[in-house]
């Protein structure tokens, strides 16, 4: 049984203009859990996430982090622990070279300086961007910048990582990069929560699908379970992904046979359409 | 000899005025195939200065450094008031930022014009005076009284601007080698207020993400015949104006939420390298002090 790192009971959270943007959310998050977050906009996605991390204090509710109930007091305890990109990097960055901005977490830690110095190093190199230490970040392109506000994050070394639509605005070979990233990072056992719009990626990627819709959690399961429950996906107004889509047709057309061996990825396709040519064939 | 550098001095600010204008000029055209910065050179006074100086050579020399040595030769120049030292610190500079900082001779003066055009019209203002008598060695008769000056007048003018121009090449080797981003960093060490260190910072990251929403505000505008004609344009300068105001209460609070998710508690801190005072910059910065202070014993 895996840890339980966070828990989120009965949460919710007013804006100032009193529009109810969670209403009652409850969740478990588990160590080393790749999680996908989908929903429409102003569904309470990025509102979670900011109350996950205690920017936001919730109205009310409660987050345990490990066995520690949140509070007033061990907020940092929480905000050093769970680490957030931002949706727009402008919005991120705060120094005026890329040195400074990677090393403002971890100095706000308050780290001794050396190693500060080398997380920076480790944080940079990590996001491929060793050599930009002193670009100011106005010099930057939008796939640079995107790296950089990963790398502040990655500098915190937090046990949870969240991102916060991630690929929106990057191009195709900057999304593909970010991939490898989260990749990388599954592979070091962090736990990942991503919000995304991209149902394919999410398919691709999660271990676990959580549905938000109207402040609340209406779906939480593997993204096979969510993407085949087609109440779910009406009431979100989101399609099914391209590849159990090609899946079923399949399948109706009778060209596979019904075993619910849903692939992942083109490849994995082009291996069940393999097995079955040889069923066929023999 | 005074005379002589009363003339030069003169001649010598009629070639620069023409070369920078003239260039100006020819380079507007060339834009369009030339292209001598790799990336991210925008147009427009500040944001050129600050990429001057993140791009010259002499970057990696310790900040603290440049700003004393900066500060010294202002200071210098201000208080031995010789015109000697002045033409000398004039030429320093422009070696020190040109031939070891990399920086182009038109890039160079083209900053330099800008307080340039200042300082003549000042100059003229202390160099011509009206009388109603035709004195002085060059006079003009207006019909009702003369524009005059004197010898006298016109050294003390020249002298004065010579001095002008000569602090302000000490300012110029600071902002022309130096990222505010350090210049900033100097500051804090000089115990200047923490407040004032921490919006400095902010502000100065700010002005680049607020020109970079004004241009592609004004270029949407624009798309939609936003600036047909001067009424239109006052409108849509109001609602652009309008528009950033929002905008940036809107990005300060997001920033706040970014900075608060990184334990943010008050204190801005950056992580600043540090770049080490070789004896090799001193030893040099010490003899031409040393010289300047020579030059105006000699020349007292």
């Amino acid at each position: 049984m895996k840890n339980r790192i966070l828990k989120v009971d009965d949460l919710h959270y007013v804006y100032g203009n009193g529009k109810l943007a969670l209403d009652g959310v409850s969740v478990e998050i588990f160590e080393g859990e790749k999680i996908a977050v989908i929903g429409a906009n102003g569904s309470g996605k990025s509102t979670f996430f900011l109350n996950l991390n205690g920017v936001y204090t919730p109205a009310h509710g409660e987050i345990i982090y490990r066995e520690m109930l949140v509070n007033k007091k061990n907020l940092n305890e929480l905000r050093k622990n769970v680490g957030i990109v931002f949706q727009e990097a402008d919005n991120q960055i705060i120094a005026s070279t890329v040195r400074a901005e990677v090393g403002f977490g971890p100095m706000n830690l308050r780290l001794p300086k050396e190693e500060v110095i080398k997380r920076v190093k480790e944080a940079l190199a990590y996001m491929n961007l060793s050599g930009f230490e002193d670009r100011p970040p106005h010099y930057l392109s939008g796939g640079e910048k995107k790296r950089v506000s990963i790398a502040d994050i990655v500098a915190m070394k937090p046990e949870v990582m969240i991102f916060d639509e991630p690929t929106v605005s990057l191009d195709p070979q900057n999304a593909m990069l970010l991939e490898e990233v989260l990749l990388k990072l599954g592979g070091e056992d962090k736990t990942v929560l991503i919000s995304t719009h991209d149902v394919d990626f999410a398919y691709r990627w999660a271990e676990r699908v959580l549905v938000f819709c109207n402040g609340k959690i209406i779906a939480d399961g593997t993204p096979l379970d969510v993407f085949q429950n087609m109440e779910i996906l009406k009431l979100t107004n989101l399609k099914q992904p391209t590849m159990m889509e090609v899946y079923n047709v399949l399948v109706e057309k009778k060209i596979l046979p019904d075993t619910q061996a849903y692939p992942k990825k083109v490849q994995e396709l082009k291996a069940v359409l393999d097995d079955c040519a040889v069923l066929l064939s023999g | 000899m005074e005379k002589w550098i009363v003339l030069s001095a003169m001649f010598l600010l009629t070639i620069l005025v023409f070369v920078v204008k003239r260039r100006n000029g020819r380079r507007h055209g060339e834009r369009a195939h030339e292209h001598r910065h790799s990336f991210g050179h925008k147009h427009g006074g500040l944001i050129s200065i600050d990429y001057l100086a993140y791009s010259s050579k002499i970057r990696h020399w310790n900040p603290t450094f440049k700003v004393i040595l900066s500060v010294l030769t202002i200071i210098l120049c201000i208080a031995l008031n010789n015109v000697y030292v002045s033409i000398v610190v004039i030429l320093a500079m422009a070696y020190l930022v040109i031939k070891v900082g990399g920086l182009a001779l038109h890039d160079y003066l083209s900053v330099l014009a800008i307080p340039l055009a200042f300082i003549l019209i000042s100059i003229f203002a202390i160099v011509i005076d009206f009388s109603d008598q035709p004195i002085g060695i060059y006079h003009l008769y207006l019909g009702f009284g003369y524009l005059y000056t004197t010898m006298a007048m016109l050294k003390y003018g020249v002298f004065l601007m010579l001095k002008v121009i000569a602090a302000i090449s000490g300012l110029q080797l600071m902002i022309l080698t130096t990222p505010s981003s350090e210049v900033i960093s100097v500051m804090k060490k000089a115990h200047v207020p923490k407040d004032f260190i921490a919006l400095m910072n902010m502000i100065y990251r700010y002005i680049f993400i607020l020109l970079d929403v004004f241009a592609k505000m004004k270029n949407s505008a624009e798309s939609r015949l936003g600036y047909r004609d001067f009424k239109t344009s006052c409108y849509t300068f109001g609602g652009v104006a309008s528009n950033m105001l929002v905008l940036s209460l809107k990005k300060a609070g997001a920033y706040y939420d970014a900075m608060e998710a990184r334990c943010y508690d008050g204190e801005l801190m950056f992580l600043e390298e540090d770049k080490k005072v070789e004896i090799r910059l001193i030893v040099p910065a010490a003899v031409y002090v040393l010289c300047l202070l020579l030059l105006w014993y000699l020349t007292r």
